[in-house]
C-alpha cells in the first residue's frame, strides 16, 4: 500500500500543492493509513537531519557569492571581456551573450541569475543593434542554462548530497558538457546570423584592447579557478571553497573594483538567504521522501517496470531522457532532481551506468527544461527582463533548444564527454 | 466581510513585524556563517590549528537562518509549486482549490510542529553540543541540542501563522473582498 505514496504525491503536485508540502503530505498520509504512525517521526527527523548538514551549506554560500558578484558590477566586466573577444563576428552580440553566460556560469551556477543579470544588459543592447527583441530574449534564456552545468552548480550540490556522490566529481564532470552547450549555441547563432544578416557588434579589437579587457575581468575570472583549484588541490572542501568565494567576491567588489558598497550587503545577504532557505527545506523534505522511497521498495517496482520495456541500457537512457525532458518542461531542475534522483538513480546504476554520468545526464536535461516551454522558469524571467511575451520567446528559442537536445543525447551516449575530466583528475574510476 | 478583515489584521501585523525581524536575523546568520567558515579555513590551513566549533556553529546558524526567513519566502509565494491547474481554472474554482491546498499545507505544518516539540523535549534534545558553549554566571556551559532542534519548530510555527494569514486572505477573496486586500509583497518591500 505504501507504494501509492508516489501517485498521491504526483496528484498533489499536479493540483498545485507546493513541492515541500507534497513531499511530506503524501508519504505521511500513506504511513498513517498503513498504521505506521511511529514511522511518521522518521519523516520529521529526516527533514531535520537532512538540513543539518555541512556539505549542504555550499548552497547558500554559492548563491551569496553569485549575488555579490552580480551586485558588484562584475557582470559588466565579463560582457566587456566577451565583446573584446567575440564582438567582431557576424552576430557579435549574440556570441557575446553566449560567452558571457559561460563565464558567468563559473561564478554563479544559477540560470535565473544569468538571465536577469545578462538579459537586462544585453537584450536592450542587441535591440539597439537591430536584433529582434524575441531573438535577444531567446538567446539569453537558452544560454543561461549553461549556468548550472559549468561549476559551481547548485543543482549538482543538491544531487551530490541527496545521492551521496562527490561534489567535486560532479563539478568536474559538468565542465565539458557546459562548454559543449555553449559551442553548440554559438554554431546556431552563426547559422542564424548568416541567414538573417545580423551585424557585427564592433570592429575587431586590437590585442591591446583585448589585454585591457582581460585585465579588467581578471579578478572575476579568477573565481572559478580559486573554487575548483582549491577543491582539486585538496585545500578546501566544496563548502569551504564556497565560503572563500563569498569572501573573495566581497574583497573584489568592495576593495579592488570599488563597485560594492556596505549598504548593498543587507539586501544581497537577504536575497541569498531567502532563496537558500526554500532550497534547504526542499532538500530536507527530499531526505524524508527518500526514506519512504526505500521503505516502499519503489525503485525495485519501477526497475521491474522499466526493465520490462527494454533491457538495453541505451534504449532505457533514451526513454529516461524523454521522461526527464517532459518533467523539466513543468518543474524546476532542483525539485525535479530531488524527486527523481532517489527513484531513478539506483535503477540506472544497477544497469551499469556510472553514477556520475547519470547525474550529469539528469542535471543537463533538467536544466535545459528551465528554458523549455510552457513552464520554463528562465522564459518567464527573460520575458520580464525584455518585455516580450513568453509565447513569442518560446517560439524563437526552438532552434536553440534543438541544439541543447542534441547535446543532451551526445552526453547520454558518449559517457567520455562527462567522465574524462573526473577520471583524469582521479575523481572517478 | 468586516469580521474577516478584522480577523486578518492581527495576523498581518504579526507577520509584518515578526517576519521583518526574521529577515534581519537571517542576514545576521548568513553573514556569521561565512565568517565562521573563513575562520576555520584560516586556522586550519594557515595556522595549522583546526578549531573544533566553526562547523557546528555554521550548521546551527544555517538552521536558524532557514527558520527565520522561510516564512517570508512562503508569504511572497516563493515555495515551488506547479500552477498549471490553478491558472487554467475559473477564478472562483481556483480560489477554492488554493484554499484546499492551504489547508493541506496547514495540516503538514501543525503535525510537523507537534513532532518538533516532542523532539525538543526528548532525550535527543537534552544531549549537549560537542563544541558550542554559552556563557553563564558560573562559567561556560555546553549548549543543549534542543536549541538547535528549536529552529525547525520555530520555522514551522511561523510558517503556520503565515498559512493562517493566507487562508484568511483566500476566504476574503472567495467572499468577493479581494479588492480590499493589500499586496503582501508590496507592503513588505515598503517596510524594507
Amino acid at each position: 500500500m505504501l507504494v501509492w505514496f508516489l501517485p498521491l504525491f504526483l496528484v498533489f503536485l499536479m493540483i498545485g500543492l507546493p513541492v515541500f508540502f507534497g513531499m511530506l503530505a503524501a508519504p505521511g498520509l500513506l504511513l498513517w493509513l498503513n498504521g505506521q504512525e511511529r514511522d511518521l517521526i522518521l519523516l520529521y527527523r529526516n527533514v531535520y537531519n537532512g538540513m543539518a548538514s555541512f556539505p549542504l551549506m555550499a548552497i547558500p554560500f554559492f548563491m551569496l557569492a553569485g549575488e555579490l558578484m552580480n551586485r558588484g558590477g562584475i557582470t559588466m566586466r565579463l560582457v566587456e571581456f566577451s565583446q573584446a573577444m567575440m564582438g567582431h563576428f557576424r552576430g557579435g552580440l549574440a556570441h557575446v551573450n553566449v560567452l558571457s553566460s559561460m563565464l558567468f556560469a563559473g561564478l554563479s551556477g544559477s540560470a535565473v541569475a544569468d538571465t536577469s543579470a545578462l538579459g537586462s544588459m544585453l537584450i536592450p543592447a542587441m535591440e539597439k543593434e537591430g536584433y529582434t527583441r524575441k531573438f535577444a530574449a531567446a538567446i539569453t534564456a537558452a544560454s543561461s542554462v549553461i549556468g548550472p552545468v559549468i561549476p559551481p552548480s547548485g543543482i549538482m550540490i543538491i544531487y551530490a548530497y541527496v545521492m551521496g556522490e562527490s561534489v567535486a566529481a560532479l563539478f568536474l564532470a559538468g565542465i565539458v558538457p557546459g562548454i559543449l552547450v555553449g559551442v553548440g549555441l554559438m554554431v546556431m547563432v552563426k547559422l542564424q546570423a548568416d541567414k538573417h544578416d545580423f551585424p557585427a557588434s564592433r570592429s575587431k579589437a586590437s590585442w591591446g584592447e583585448r589585454g585591457q579587457a582581460s585585465l579588467k575581468a581578471f579578478f572575476p575570472l579568477m573565481t572559478p579557478v580559486i573554487i575548483l583549484g582549491g577543491i582539486l588541490a585538496g585545500v578546501f572542501t566544496p563548502t569551504e571553497a564556497a565560503a572563500v568565494a563569498v569572501g573573495y567576491a566581497i574583497i573584489v567588489g568592495m576593495f579592488i573594483l570599488n563597485t560594492l558598497k556596505v549598504s548593498d550587503l543587507p539586501d544581497v545577504f537577504m536575497r541569498a538567504a531567502m532563496t537558500s532557505a526554500t532550497v534547504l527545506l526542499l532538500v530536507g523534505a527530499a531526505m524524508a521522501f527518500k526514506t519512504v522511497v526505500s521503505l516502499s521498495h519503489t525503485p525495485e517496482i519501477l526497475a521491474e517496470f522499466i526493465l520490462g520495456l527494454s533491457e538495453n541500457p541505451l534504449i532505457l537512457l533514451f526513454l529516461i531522457n524523454l521522461l526527464l525532458f517532459v518533467v523539466g518542461m513543468f518543474l524546476d531542475a532542483g525539485p525535479a532532481i530531488i524527486i527523481l534522483g532517489p527513484i531513478l538513480g539506483p535503477i540506472f546504476v544497477d544497469l551499469g551506468v556510472d553514477p556520475i554520468h547519470f547525474a550529469i545526464i539528469m542535471s543537463v536535461n533538467l536544466t535545459v527544461g528551465l528554458a523549455t516551454p510552457p513552464m520554463g522558469l528562465v522564459l518567464f524571467v527573460a520575458s520580464s527582463v525584455s518585455g516580450e511575451r513568453v509565447e513569442t520567446i518560446s517560439k524563437a528559442i526552438l532552434p536553440f533548444l534543438a541544439v541543447e537536445i542534441f547535446v543532451i543525447f551526445l552526453i547520454t551516449f558518449v559517457p567520455e564527454i562527462s567522465m574524462t575530466v573526473p577520471r583524469l583528475t582521479g575523481f572517478a574510476d | 466581510m468586516a469580521i474577516l478583515l478584522g480577523l486578518l489584521a492581527p495576523f498581518q501585523i504579526f507577520n509584518d513585524i515578526v517576519l521583518r525581524i526574521g529577515r534581519a536575523l537571517a542576514i545576521f546568520c548568513i553573514g556569521l556563517m561565512v565568517c565562521a567558515i573563513l575562520l576555520q579555513v584560516f586556522f586550519r590551513y594557515v595556522l595549522g590549528n583546526a578549531l573544533p566549533w566553526p562547523e557546528e556553529l555554521a550548521i546551527f546558524l544555517m538552521l536558524w537562518m532557514t527558520a527565520a526567513i522561510a516564512p517570508s519566502a512562503y508569504r511572497r509565494g516563493g515555495f515551488v509549486a506547479l500552477e498549471i491547474l490553478t491558472a487554467a481554472l475559473p477564478t472562483r474554482a481556483a480560489a477554492v482549490l488554493a484554499l484546499v491546498l492551504l489547508l493541506i499545507s496547514g495540516a503538514v505544518l501543525v503535525i510537523g510542529a507537534q513532532m518538533g516539540l516532542g523532539e525538543m523535549n526528548s532525550l535527543a534534545g537534552k544531549f549537549k553540543s560537542a563544541s558550542l558553549k554559552y556563557p553563564t554566571l558560573d562559567g561556560w556551559e555546553k549548549m543543549p541540542n534542543s536549541w538547535q532542534i528549536a529552529s525547525l519548530v520555530t520555522g514551522l510555527c511561523l510558517l503556520f501563522v503565515v498559512n493562517i494569514e493566507l487562508v484568511l486572505r483566500n476566504i476574503i477573496t472567495l467572499a468577493g473582498g479581494g479588492d480590499r486586500l493589500r499586496s503582501n509583497l508590496d507592503a513588505e518591500l515598503t517596510v524594507e
